[in-house]
């Protein structure tokens, strides 16, 4: 793969509607209404790990009272919601915060792009949010033993973690956070580097 | 209702592992270790309502007809000896037409009768899915009519349809019953369980029999 070919995991692409009952879309324009009429401080976007959490009793207890929104779509991959914050999600709203937590589903793609995919979302966000910080969460292990999808999830995090302390985003509005104990020593790095940088994760 | 060999809804077929961690098989063993570990009344549904009434749950996302049928030919009916299996399956089955769909699930009662004799079958009627009215809304409603008539010929199998509430007057499906308009939240789940407990507490009392 040359550096030319475009990456379909940054390439904004709509989920089509293979079942015939257009819930994808019904999920999107729900989302762009909501931008419409709420005002969120924090925004969590994401596929159905994002989506599933709205279910649980967590979401009310923790983030509710921050004011928080969901446009979480099961199955979603990088591509997916690369296109619904290009296309109205981000609308109309400024959180303070804004919480991406998507690519376990980007299969068939390699870590190097599900990584990229991530990295164009969070440079939508800050073209179309320039006033919000983004936390970028480390996507989870998964499968009952050790398999390949694991070894490509820890790459993408390692990648990430790389990704948001270089360049452009030094600035401190972007932050990498990862619960999975492979990242644990990469994660203190970067809040070391944000403590440093005068930055805190939520203030 | 022809020859079940030419319907491929009727077809015992595992999932694939296309994604690369094996997910599905991990479940199905899991559940066929569960099987050599309990003894239940019955499966299904494991919520405050349900699981006073030592109830398992082998339900795995996307399963098809295909799916399930391997799976219950496969480990996970063995060793025990259920009062009742609640059935529900139908809206995966993207590629058959509804009256495959409907011999699918009619397969798989058939199967359970015939390896579980004592066993009573609830089979519930597909659910609505999707904002609005849509192909898939009236496909499962087709489904959900044949398997209302060729259900109660099996002789211990019926048809419980909770469809009824989920569509409103504009014909809108909210998202507070589902919140991806396929899945049920917690409410939902609540305006479905509770005919469903409803008949199996009625089931489970008319098979017992002091003595047997």
């Amino acid at each position: 793969m040359s550096a030319e070919d475009p990456n379909p995991a940054a390439t904004p692409t709509p989920c089509e509607d293979i079942q015939g009952d257009g819930r994808w879309m019904s999920l999107h324009n729900r989302f762009v209404s909501d931008s419409k009429d709420k005002e969120p401080d924090v925004l969590f976007v994401g596929d159905s790990l994002v989506q599933l959490m709205h279910q649980f009793g967590i979401w009310r207890q923790l983030f509710s009272p921050l004011h928080a929104l969901n446009f979480g779509v099961g199955g979603d991959k990088t591509q997916h919601v690369l296109w619904r914050l290009s296309n109205g999600e981000l609308d109309n709203i400024s959180p303070k915060v804004v919480v991406l937590w998507v690519g376990t589903n980007n299969h068939g793609e390699t870590a190097e792009q599900i990584c990229g995919g991530i990295m164009a979302i969070v440079q939508v966000i800050k073209n179309k949010l320039p006033h919000s910080r983004t936390l970028v969460l480390g996507i989870l292990p998964r499968g009952k033993s050790p398999n390949p999808l694991r070894e490509r999830n820890a790459k993408v995090n390692m990648l990430v973690q790389e990704a948001v302390s270089v360049g452009d985003h030094c600035d401190g509005t972007i932050t990498f956070f990862c619960v999975c104990d492979t990242v644990r020593n990469v994660m203190h790095c970067a809040i070391e580097r944000q403590s440093l940088a005068g930055n805190h994760l939520f203030h | 209702m022809s020859g079940d060999d030419l319907n491929p809804a009727a077809v015992a077929r595992p999932v694939e592992d296309a994604q690369g961690d094996d997910r599905w098989m991990s479940q199905h063993t899991r559940f066929v270790q569960e099987c050599k570990d309990a003894e239940p009344d019955q499966f299904e549904v494991r919520q405050d309502l349900f699981s006073p009434l030592h109830a398992l749950n082998f339900g795995i996302a996307g399963d098809t007809t295909c799916n399930v049928l391997w799976r219950l030919q496969n480990g996970e009916l063995e060793n025990i000896c259920p009062k009742v299996v609640v059935l529900w399956v139908g809206t995966n089955n993207y590629e058959h037409t509804a009256e495959q769909v409907a011999g699918g699930i009619l397969a798989i009662a058939q199967l359970l009768t015939s390896r579980l004799p004592k066993a009573k079958i609830v089979v519930l009627g597909l659910l609505p899915r999707g904002e609005r009215p849509n192909p898939l809304r009236e496909k499962n409603t087709v489904v959900n009519g044949y398997l209302r008539s060729w259900l109660p010929r099996l002789g211990r199998a019926q048809l419980l349809d909770v469809s009824g509430d989920f569509v409103h007057s504009d014909g809108a499906i909210s998202l507070q019953d589902m919140f991806d308009f396929l899945h049920l939240t917690a409410t939902g789940y609540r305006t479905m369980a509770k005919p469903l407990s409803d008949l199996l507490l009625q089931i489970l009392e008319e098979t017992h029999v002091p003595g047997i």
